[in-house]
């Protein structure tokens, strides 16, 4: 059983039993209908791959509170200039932005010694301000060729029946999964995190890894933008606030410890679900928005509690 | 020789970058801005904002000096102006402002003994109970504004919570004068701030000591609760009514003023009177960006940029100062 | 001269971190009055066992007992006002801290005015200066200075100084002469050959066998968590105890016999 608890992302799994069950009891026909199921999923799946991100830098003993905004800035960019230049121009600027806040941030923890808090605090309130600067406080959106043109519908249509955003988000799953579990980018990532200087006596290069981790984490959280977008291109300026909460959240949910080093990334998928499902559930129940908020605090809160103490249980001998 | 001089005096007194900063910027300000800056009614304006601001940077430089961290004290902010107002319209406003400050404390035991407790780091801590909090304060006005009825405004208990003004500076400012005042002492005079400051330095040598690092941690959590609750209090008292997103957004401010006032974010060094210097300079941007017409979204940007800047910059500085 | 009712008894002591195993059955006792030299090379255990005496790690199975009391619960200020003083390798100073403020820390002595604490600058200042300058603090170095720009050798003059001057029952010494000259060597040997005589225990760890073999009663031999030798000085030699460290299978770094 230990041993099973140690598989990181088990505590998500268990979440994820437990609230589907509750939910069912509580709420069966509101809940389990196509409509909701489809909403939350699709949601999920975006919060998802910010999450994912998240949870890669939580992994190497960091913390990235400017996902939202980046979030944000990416979506602007991407609808701004893909209306105007094209969309596939739109994509790479949106995602070159995104990868260029990362970088410096990255390098301002890694070089600078500025704690990583700090940084992306400082970023969040940058990005989110160049969002009101640039946008003017107005609503941007697609001109009608931009929405028909076929990078836009193979990013955020419809696929076979399924949403585009699940299947990006499982694409994202997949690829970044076997880069943890084969390759040795995820090794040296997990090492960074559990303990710098053994990893650094070791050779591993932590600081172009945390560096990695952060670009990682903007460029997915500006792909997320993209891939929401495409579904539905209008932006405004609040777009990805809180974001950043709700993806350490769900990354730290899912069963990552704020220590560093542990982690899981289908764990932080789990945990976005988690999430948006309350969400859903909460508005269907008829709760006030302002709830939603103060829910995702408790949840967290014991979320990392459990986490830490679940982690310290299962490392015990048995 | 002056150069070895410089060197202890610096690392000693990390408030010196500000002061140096916040002149060179006042002089500036001033210059370019043709009496619309540098007039007593905004310097008043600038105080004020400095004062209910600064007692919420005093409680957060509290807590960083522990080296830990407290990103809910602008929720705590909000908390303190609405249950101020609440109760204001109900009892003496001087027993609303306590109970105000005392769910304030209430509040930083809540985050300092779940940190303390459950070795959990204080950034995600407090990161929960911005959330849980914020979203109380706006579930609980359901959008709307509380406020204080004119014909009470007059009395001498809201003059005394900044309602009003003594020689042209809002109350407020006694208030963060008298605070300033008490935790200085506190820190470099008694044996709490020795402790305070020794488990910010080391907390396993303080603990090895003898120290109650658990206490003296939750100490700063309490103190930081109720100071951010009683700045809202002061806010509350001034505007005469707040809504449910009061205090959005002033941690970063917070910690961007101790970070700039000298404070280290790893702990055990500490300026009160550098983090409000900060707390100054900010304000002081603020209100000449307004003054010069710019919009307001760029003090964000500017904000984000200033944060990471200083502590950049403090941290050159000091090891720059710490090099024999 | 040793007392007979010890006044620290270990018994059958467990302590993991995790799933390290890191005290493994450990029963010692140790009597008011005596030097013992706890050996051991690296990772023995020995630090670890002196840090639940001093209250930083309650050990997850075995009891502990002061004065022949169950200790329940393990702090360090629950250690210190049973009379336990350290001098310890990695912990005990404040970096950001004076050096009379990290003397005083825990035990600050106050002047009330109006009856609240505050800091008596004057007393911490004097006597600080006064007890660490007998260990080798030299008169460049002010006790205003902060602890970070000591050397090696003057952080541990602090140390061995405040232990020195708030020495109550017990004092455990890691490595106390780390960093420093041959002639303060001496010094803290002699040091701690006095403060048994006061009727204090004295628990000194180090490498050394030779050199604790000629200042202790007892030798206290760890290896990988355990207790392997427990024996007075006056029956086994220094020599016969190195034997029983190699035999261990590890070499303890051995100075000349002469």
């Amino acid at each position: 059983m230990k041993k099973l608890a140690n598989t990181q992302g088990f505590s998500a799994v268990i979440g994820v039993a437990v609230m589907l069950i509750a939910f069912t009891v509580i709420d069966f026909d509101g809940w389990w209908t196509a409509n909701t199921i489809a909403s939350v999923l699709q949601f999920a799946s975006i919060l998802g791959i910010l999450a994912m991100g998240q949870a890669l830098v939580i992994m190497t003993g960091e913390i990235d509170l400017s996902v939202g905004s980046v979030y944000g800035l990416a979506g602007v960019a991407f609808v701004t200039l893909g209306g105007t230049l094209g969309v596939p121009a739109g994509v790479l600027a949106a995602l070159l932005i995104a990868a260029a806040v990362g970088l410096l941030q990255g390098l301002a923890v890694v070089r600078g010694g500025v704690p990583s808090m700090i940084v992306t605090l400082g970023g969040l309130f940058t990005a989110r301000g160049i969002i009101y600067v640039w946008t003017g406080g107005s609503v941007r959106a697609f001109p009608e060729e931009a929405r028909n043109y076929w990078l836009t519908k193979l990013l955020g249509g419809n696929l076979f029946g399924v949403d585009a955003p699940i299947l990006w988000m499982l694409t994202v799953l997949g690829v970044l999964s076997v880069v943890m579990l084969k390759m040795r980018f995820g090794n040296r990532l997990l090492a960074t995190g559990g303990g710098l200087a053994s990893a650094q006596s070791r050779g591993v290069r932590t600081g172009r890894i945390k560096i990695a981790a952060f670009v990682l984490s903007a460029l997915l959280a500006g792909f997320a933008a993209i891939v929401t977008l495409s579904d539905d291109p209008q932006t405004h300026v609040t777009l990805g606030e809180l974001m950043e909460l709700e993806a350490i959240a769900a990354a730290v949910i899912g069963g990552c410890l704020l220590s560093g080093g542990r982690g899981s990334l289908l764990g932080a998928v789990l945990g976005a679900l988690i999430i948006v499902s309350f969400r859903y559930e909460l508005i269907a129940l008829g709760a006030p928005s302002a709830w939603y908020q103060t829910f995702v605090g408790i949840v967290l809160i014991i979320a990392v509690i459990a986490n830490q103490n679940l982690a310290r249980w299962a490392m015990q001998k048995t | 020789m002056a150069r070895l001089a410089v060197k202890p005096l610096v690392r000693r007194h990390s408030e010196i970058g500000i002061f140096l900063i916040g002149a060179i910027l006042v002089v500036y300000f001033s210059a370019t801005s043709g009496g619309y800056w540098a007039n007593l009614y905004n310097f008043g304006t600038i105080m004020q904002q400095t004062s209910t601001m600064g007692l919420m940077v005093i409680g957060l430089a509290l807590v960083i000096t522990t080296g830990e961290i407290d990103i809910s004290v602008g929720s705590t902010f909000g908390i303190g102006a609405l249950v101020y107002l609440w109760l204001a319209l109900r009892v003496d406003p001087v027993l609303a402002a306590l109970c105000a400050t005392a769910v304030g404390a209430a509040i930083g035991t809540f985050n300092g003994v779940l940190v303390t407790r459950t070795n959990t780091p204080s950034l995600i801590i407090t990161l929960g109970s911005l959330m849980i909090f914020r979203g109380l304060a706006i579930a609980l006005t359901s959008g709307f504004a509380f406020s204080i009825p004119y014909k009470q405004r007059g009395a001498f208990s809201y003059w005394l919570l900044g309602g009003d003004t003594l020689l042209g500076f809002n109350t407020a400012l006694i208030w963060l004068v008298v605070a300033l005042i008490i935790f200085s002492a506190m820190l470099r005079l008694m044996p709490w701030g020795n402790r305070l400051l020794a488990v910010g330095g080391s907390s396993d040598s303080a603990l090895s000591r003898g120290v109650r690092v658990d206490r003296i941690k939750l100490s700063a959590f309490i103190l930081c609760g109720a100071l951010s609750a009683f700045g809202g209090v002061l806010e509350a008292g001034k505007l005469g009514s707040a809504d449910g997103s009061m205090g959005r957004l002033m941690e970063l401010q917070a910690i961007a003023s101790c970070v700039l006032g000298g404070t280290l974010l790893a702990g055990g060094r500490v300026s009160l009177i550098g983090a409000l210097a900060g707390a100054f300079v900010l304000s002081s941007i603020q209100s000449y960006l307004v003054v010069m017409g710019v919009a307001p979204q760029w003090f964000m940007v500017l904000l984000g940029v200033i944060v990471v800047a200083a502590a950049l910059g403090d941290r050159s500085l000091q090891q720059w100062a710490l090099r024999k | 001269m040793a007392s007979s009712q010890p006044l620290i008894q270990v018994k059958n002591l467990d302590l993991y971190f995790g799933s390290f195993h890191a005290l493994k059955n450990v029963s010692v006792d140790f009597r008011a009055g005596e030097l013992v030299g706890l050996v051991g090379d690296n990772g023995a255990g020995k630090t670890t066992l002196i840090r639940v005496l001093c209250g930083l790690h309650a050990p997850t199975s075995g009891e502990v007992y002061f004065d022949g009391a169950r200790v329940t619960t393990f702090h360090p200020k629950l250690a210190i006002d049973f009379g336990i003083e350290t001098i310890q390798q990695s912990v005990g100073l404040c970096d950001n801290l004076s050096i009379a403020r990290n003397f005083y820390l825990g035990r600050e002595p106050v002047k009330r005015i109006l009856g609240i604490p505050f800091l008596d600058f004057r007393v911490m200042r004097d006597m600080s200066a006064k007890v660490i300058r007998q260990f080798g603090l030299r008169d460049n170095v002010s006790v205003d200075d902060e602890v970070e720009r000591l050397s090696g050798g003057e952080r541990q003059s602090v140390k061995i100084g405040r232990a020195v001057e708030f020495k109550n029952r017990v004092v455990i010494m890691d490595e106390p002469t780390n960093h420093l000259s041959v002639r303060e060597r001496e010094h803290v040997n002699e040091l701690a050959v006095q403060l048994k005589e006061q009727g204090l225990l004295v628990i000194y760890i180090t490498h050394d066998i030779f050199q604790v073999h000629k200042l202790a009663d007892r030798i206290v031999i760890m290896e990988n968590g355990e207790v392997v030798k427990d024996a007075r000085t006056t029956e086994m030699s220094a020599e016969a105890l190195e034997e029983v460290i190699r035999h261990g299978g590890r070499v303890v770094e051995k100075r000349s016999a002469k």
